[in-house]
């Protein structure tokens, strides 16, 4: 451990070692080490090592200007400027981004009819006095939409009941109907 | 009278660039022959033991190929240093992988401590590198650019892609280590 308290001497000794000091700073250094015993000590460690860097291979030059390619300038036209780039990262980000969008609207349409049943199927006893038959949303929508139900024959609605069992979104097991129960007649 | 070549005063490596981005391939052979010994020593002192001239090689296709990113801000060293030690790090993950993934041979151990025989000769040296060894790589890269190739902090800060600031700490971190070593052996 160096013990001399002069930390800017101490980070100057690789630049003495290398002999980069300008004039004035040198002597400053080379003053300080006449005096410093730590800093020659920190100084003799630094030229060991780098003497022992000598022993690196030599390196033959010449195979490797051999396999260095001849200069190519490249053309601004050809370079893709950093706008263009900018935009394809906002067009990637953006296809990401329809990409997520559209998977996460198919599986809110997938839970859909799931959701529809399990909502008609908390009808609240305020809410109906009648027994509730659940009718998915999307085929109630179709009824609704068609004709007045009073102008049915009776032919044409049972078929209509009969088609209505045969809906896939209906649960295999029958809900039970809920039944409103009025307070005042249950006491 | 024109001047002889000899007397010419030493070009820049700018100029050497240039000339070589004009067709002058003896530019290139001038340039490598300027930097390459310095990246050998620092891929040494760095712990690689084989295929060094096989590093400083990739190191200059590297460089030329994207001499038009140079743009001379730092010394051409300084980006040449960049460059191999990306490329070092490269080699220690590979390495890495292939330790994780494949026994290492009798026969390999043999022929490493070979090549590092070759390469350290001295007792001396032995003990430098035997130093050099118990730094962290950061430590190690940021002291031997400082101490054998005598970059500035500025500098090494741009090599090891850190701040001055760090590369101090790990300086002085890696001096008092590397006394301590050399000193208890």
């Amino acid at each position: 451990m160096n013990n001399c308290i002069d930390n800017e001497i101490q980070e100057l000794l690789p630049d003495l070692l290398h002999q980069s000091l300008d004039g004035a700073i040198r002597q400053r250094v080379e003053a300080h080490l006449a005096t410093c015993e730590s800093c020659r000590e920190e100084l003799d460690v630094l030229r060991t090592v780098k003497s022992a860097a000598v022993f690196a291979p030599a390196i033959n030059t010449d195979s490797i200007v051999r396999q260095i390619p001849p200069y190519r300038m490249i053309v601004p036209g050809v370079e893709q400027p950093k706008r263009s780039r900018m935009v394809s990262w906002l067009v990637a980000a953006g296809f990401a981004l329809a990409v997520i969008g559209g998977g996460a609207l198919v599986v809110s349409n997938q839970s859909r009819p799931a959701q529809s049943v399990a909502s008609s199927a908390s009808v609240t006893p305020s809410q109906s006095t009648e027994p509730v038959t659940v009718v998915p949303e999307t085929h109630a929508l179709a009824l609704a939409s068609a004709a007045d139900l009073s102008e049915l024959s009776d032919g044409s609605l049972v078929q209509l009941m009969n088609e209505m069992d045969d809906f896939d979104a209906l649960p295999a097991s029958e809900i039970e109907p809920v039944i409103a129960v009025d307070s005042v007649d249950s006491l | 009278m024109t001047p002889s070549p000899e007397r010419r005063p030493e070009e820049t490596d700018m100029e050497l660039i240039n000339r070589w981005k004009a067709g002058d391939s003896r530019a290139a052979t001038r340039l490598v022959g300027r930097h390459s010994q310095a990246l050998a020593r620092f891929a040494a002192s760095a712990g690689e033991r084989e295929g060094i001239e096989e590093l400083v090689q990739d190191t200059f296709v590297r460089a030329f190929a994207s001499l038009d990113s140079f743009r001379g801000e730092s010394s051409l060293r300084t980006w040449l240093f960049t460059i191999q030690r990306r490329l070092m790090l490269d080699r220690r993950r590979a390495e890495r992988r292939s330790r994780e993934t494949v026994p290492v041979q009798e026969s390999d151990q043999v022929s490493e401590y070979g090549a590092l025989d070759g390469l350290i000769a001295e007792e001396a040296q032995e003990r430098v590198r035997k130093s050099l060894e118990a730094l962290s790589p950061t430590q190690r890269d940021v002291f031997t650019l400082r101490v054998q190739q005598g970059l500035s902090y500025k500098e090494i800060a741009e090599v090891v892609g850190s701040t001055e600031g760090a590369a101090r700490v790990h300086y002085h971190n890696a001096i008092r280590t590397v006394k301590e070593y050399l000193r208890d052996e």
